[in-house]
């Protein structure tokens, strides 16, 4: 209980931090939103009736608190450009990120565990030695040229999919996850490339320890000693490379979401910071540091499942 | 026991992931409309739907099929009757008499009344006391109701051109949400919107005039200028309005049409007339002695596009003087003599600042940059955002010289002329010339049409003659079109008419 007692109060004041940086930035960069939602049409007048009415002439801290306590009522606000309610903007939105994020995950994983084991186990191999060139060049891929890639060939010269044919998951959901496939394995990719070799060195430097050796001497055979000795303190650093890689796709789907054109929250953030649309900018980036430490919450516990002797206080 | 589960896990993991994947090979094009058409466009309408409070141009052009005014435009710039059906304007033209339609409704069913219009044409000009929309509005003195058809406006000081603002859209005063919900009269209806994906509109089927032929419309958002092509060649999108010339170039040979207009902007290098060295006029002109418009056009867009010599384009005919391209045509040598007059015999460097999203005014700059450096003259080019762009350039006037192109919000050539006032509030370049703002104010406030015209062409000669601005040219636009659709006509303004696109093998219903 004490666990979860610190993990809420850290998960406060990270929000906290993270959200009064983001309006300190918005009072550093230029561009002011009430110009930029008036556009070439701006008057000094509308302006500052506008601004007015924004309440952007009130001091920053004053404007800071107000949004807290707004948030705290559950009122993110209402978006600038957009003057819709940004809670109902990104509840919309929420679903295509967590998807995207979770087929990137599950199909990295589906690569990596597999291919990691196989590589481990055969290490030196012909298969090994090929399996770790195609893994240097995959990790050389930035995800956004592999994504241009992937539309090419499957989508313009295979046609499993239509570039562009984004449906959504409140019209069809499974054309949503279908489309959602191949910019999720663009994502997945390089992050299973890392994986893969993680691993590998991972079982690799296990297989040296003075307790394999013990294991093999009382007579284990070595698949036993493989999966229950060896594999399971091989998966501890993994695993940690695994939860930072899932926060990390979050952020990695901003860019794939423009690349595949899928309206997600990358989408959104992108273009309310180009608008100076604050009130989303705040809620996506609350919504994105809640996910990363929800995340390493998850990694705590998958530490404490696998290694009993790890205690989460 | 552990390895069972690992195994049972990573099976479990692989047929959901196969399951998916195989998904995906059967997923496209099941929910193909045939009565529908997609759109895409490059940026989602990250604005107000309120007609009176949008000022994004793709908003207006896509609000353009679902709102009208009292009047609106046609495809020859012409006004024709909507919501009114018939008007009379007074001698002295200070005051306009518009007789409404019969039979008019709102997309919510209700009948449009002289209420509505009344309420719609306060709101632009704000009349109970907040900041008209645009300038123009502020010349309205009252709105009266005549009687249940007849709604009478009286304008402050006359106005022969005050019939374009009044395509200004007439909305109920019923409607509580015009952010959110917008309802107007026009022969499409809002359906829902969800931001950076789409924008879906349905044809209305009580609209009083022509029908709309097709039944849904999708505006899809593509903000990566990259995945242009391929959403066309992929066939996710039917239609695309505003191509740069190389992606127009790689369509060719597919299922679509490639249409060529203008954009009808007048593109140049904007200099800001206050700021050293721009005050002088002589480096004004030697500027615009240093350019070759011909080659511009050449390296932009493969010398597609039409010259301009002021702040007018050609699609405004009635206005438009073709001789005024003649004004400076390059020179060299003249160009170096009036640096060297001005005191600057060895050029100067100044920073030129474009706004990053819009390609042709990129590579214009560049080109640009590359002739100055004839005459001496360096250009440093500073892309900015688009917003930045807003805040600096056009709101502060913080910067010594810009590419952009600009519009005209009406079909007027006031919308393109007032600007360049000394004390307009949107004269972001700070031209000022007493003869320019006496010449402006007679053609104002001349009732007398060829004298008007006159005025506004004297106007457009002082803008060449002082070289307020280094003119280049009105860019080409390219429009792909599916071949299965029929119909796109090019406005003079910046709008797609959706309703009379058709399909080709159902054009004879």
């Amino acid at each position: 209980m004490k666990y979860f007692g610190k993990k809420l109060i850290a998960m406060a004041v990270t929000i906290l931090v993270v959200s009064f940086l983001v309006f300190l930035a918005f009072a550093v960069i230029p561009g002011d939103p009430a110009i930029s939602m008036l556009g070439t049409e701006a008057t000094p007048e509308r302006v500052a009736a506008l601004r007015e009415e924004m309440g952007l002439n009130q001091p920053l801290l004053v404007r800071y608190f107000s949004w807290v306590a707004g948030v705290l009522h559950g009122d993110f606000g209402t978006s600038y450009s957009y003057q819709m309610s940004v809670t109902e903007m990104i509840g919309d939105k929420i679903p295509v990120t967590l998807m995207l994020t979770l087929l990137s995950f599950l199909i990295m994983l589906v690569i990596s565990i597999p291919l990691g084991i196989f590589t481990a186990r055969h290490e030196g191999g012909k298969a090994d030695r090929f399996i770790y060139i195609v893994n240097q060049i995959i990790m050389a891929i930035p995800p956004f040229f592999s994504g241009i890639l992937i539309t090419l060939l499957f989508g313009i010269i295979l046609r499993w999919f239509t570039p562009g044919g984004y449906v959504s998951y409140d019209v069809n959901f499974g054309q949503f996850v279908a489309y959602l496939f191949f910019p999720a394995l663009a994502i997945a990719l390089p992050k299973a490339a890392m994986a893969v070799k993680l691993l590998r060195t991972s079982v690799a430097s296990q297989v040296k320890m003075d307790y394999t050796r013990t294991a093999y001497s009382r007579g284990n055979t070595t698949k036993d000693v493989f999966y229950r000795h060896i594999l399971k303190n091989a998966l501890i650093p993994v695993i940690t490379f695994l939860g930072m890689t899932l926060a990390d796709m979050v952020a990695g789907s901003i860019i794939i979401e423009q690349v595949f054109n899928v309206p997600g929250l990358g989408r959104i953030l992108l273009t309310s910071i180009q608008n100076r649309d604050y009130p989303v900018v705040q809620a996506i980036i609350v919504c994105i540091a809640f996910l990363v430490i929800f995340v390493n919450f998850l990694v705590d516990i998958a530490y404490r499942a696998i290694d009993p002797r790890i205690t989460l206080d | 026991m552990k390895t069972k589960v690992l195994k049972t896990v990573l099976l479990a993991l692989v047929c959901s992931t196969l399951t998916i994947a195989l998904g995906a090979c059967s997923g496209d094009k099941a929910s193909e409309n045939s009565s529908q058409i997609t759109i895409g466009i490059p940026q989602d309408l990250e604005d107000s739907l309120d007609p009176h409070k949008s000022v994004a141009a793709g908003t207006k052009e896509v609000l353009f099929n679902v709102f009208e005014g009292l009047v609106k435009p046609d495809s020859n710039g012409d006004f024709i009757p909507a919501v009114a059906e018939s008007y009379d304007i007074s001698e002295d033209a200070k005051t306009y008499t518009f007789s409404l339609r019969e039979g008019v409704t709102f997309h919510d069913g209700s009948q449009v009344t002289a209420e509505d219009v009344k309420y719609s044409i306060d709101r632009c000009a704000g009349t109970d006391g907040s900041a008209p929309l645009i300038e123009a509005y502020s010349n309205i003195d009252s709105v009266n109701i005549k009687d249940e058809k007849t709604v009478e406006i009286v304008l402050k000081e006359p106005d022969t051109e005050f019939l374009a603002y009044m395509t200004t859209a007439i909305i109920p005063e019923s409607n509580e949400n015009p952010d959110t919900n917008p309802i107007g009269t026009g022969p499409y209806k809002y359906v829902s919107r969800s931001p950076q994906e789409n924008i879906i509109l349905e044809k209305y089927d009580g609209y009083w005039g022509t029908p709309a032929n097709i039944e849904r419309v999708v505006y899809r958002i593509i903000a990566n200028a990259d995945s242009i092509v391929m959403n066309l060649l992929g066939g996710s999108v039917d239609m695309f309005v505003r191509l740069t010339d190389a992606q127009a170039k790689e369509l060719e040979g597919s299922d679509f049409n490639i249409l060529e207009g203008t954009m009808n902007l007048v593109q140049a290098v904007y200099l800001n007339n206050a700021k050293e060295p721009f005050n002088d006029v002589r480096v004004r002109q030697a500027l615009s002695y240093a350019i070759d418009r011909t080659q511009i056009m050449e390296m932009v867009s493969d010398g597609k596009g039409t010259e301009v010599g002021s702040s007018m384009f050609p699609a405004f005919d009635k206005y438009y003087m073709e001789e005024l391209n003649d004004v400076y045509s390059q020179d060299f040598e003249k160009a170096k003599e009036l640096l060297a007059e001005a005191g600057y015999p060895d050029g100067f460097s100044f920073t030129l600042t474009v706004p990053s999203n819009y390609q042709q005014h990129v590579d214009t700059a560049q080109v640009v940059a590359e002739q100055l450096k004839n005459i001496g003259v360096t250009a440093n080019i500073n892309l900015v955002e688009w917003d930045s762009w807003l805040s600096d350039v056009y709101a502060d006037r913080n910067f010594e010289a810009t590419i952009v192109g600009i519009d005209a919000s009406t079909m007027t050539a006031s919308a393109m002329l007032e600007r360049f006032q000394t004390d307009a509030s949107r004269n972001f370049i700070n031209f000022s010339s007493s003869a320019y703002d006496e010449a402006f104010r007679k053609a104002k406030a001349s009732v007398d049409d060829e004298e008007k015209t006159a005025y506004y062409k004297e106007c457009e000669t002082i803008l060449a003659e002082e070289a307020a601005n280094v003119y280049i040219q009105d860019l080409p636009q390219f429009v792909a079109l599916n071949k299965k659709f029929g119909g796109y006509e090019f406005y003079p303004l910046y709008v797609q008419d959706i309703a009379k696109l058709y399909f080709v093998d159902e054009n004879n219903e």
